[in-house]
């Protein structure tokens, strides 16, 4: 059955709550447990916020791979606020963890070019920091063609 | 979407992997793209932004033209 509008949407918060707290995006029978239902039904949940391009699946499973800005993964973007650490899934998301916690975030990654260190801070919309630039390799339209590519 | 050194870094990458360059933003550019984008993520009643918001937030960071048109 078709998992309604409402409980998806109480599994997304459940999601992002706990990757808040614990640093790492929660397992489908973790957010069952929270939410008092089955693992199948936040699995359904899952397929239905990634048919709608609000989370990213692990390829093959109902497991999340990505609640943006959050990486269920380790990433090259790794974003600490404070005392506590999480993946960014680009350096868009590494920056969108910040600006969703409403936070300083130190963000440390790698030139993908050269693999030199970089260490930037964001702070609401402004940063500061190494240089660097932001390249997207494929056009706003395909972006979703590929998401973990993309 | 990857963070590099510079634009020299970027035309270095993109050679080695005979990829052609996309679309480059400012570390400034970005980091507002990010708070626009992100920062009521965490509110209950967050939704997805439609195709014209998005497209509107691109145009008003001045990411106009093809590359960033959201509609095929």
């Amino acid at each position: 059955m078709r998992p309604s509008t409402e409980f998806s949407s109480q599994v997304r918060l459940q999601v992002m709550r706990q990757v808040i707290e614990t640093g790492r995006v929660p397992r489908s029978e973790e957010t069952a447990l929270a939410l008092g239902r089955t693992p199948a039904e936040v699995g359904a949940a899952h397929r239905l916020l990634a048919e709608a391009h609000v989370f990213v699946l692990e390829p093959g499973t109902s497991e999340l791979r990505m609640a943006p800005p959050f990486s269920a993964i380790p990433t090259p973007f790794e974003v600490q606020v404070g005392e506590r650490k999480w993946w960014g899934n680009c350096i868009w998301d590494a920056m969108g963890i910040g600006a969703a916690l409403h936070a300083e975030a130190r963000i440390s990654s790698r030139c993908p070019d050269c693999g030199h260190a970089i260490s930037i801070t964001v702070n609401g919309p402004t940063v500061s920091g190494d240089s660097g630039v932001v390249h997207f390799a494929v056009p706003a339209a395909q972006w979703w063609d590929d998401i973990i590519y993309t | 979407m990857l963070l590099f050194r510079s634009e020299e870094h970027v035309q270095s990458s993109c050679r080695a992997r005979s990829l052609p360059i996309g679309g480059m933003l400012s570390l400034n550019q970005s980091a507002e793209l990010a708070w626009i984008w992100f920062n009521d993520r965490l509110d209950p009643a967050w939704r997805r932004k439609t195709l014209d918001e998005a497209e509107a937030i691109f145009a008003g960071l001045g990411l106009k033209g093809d590359f960033w048109r959201l509609r095929p």
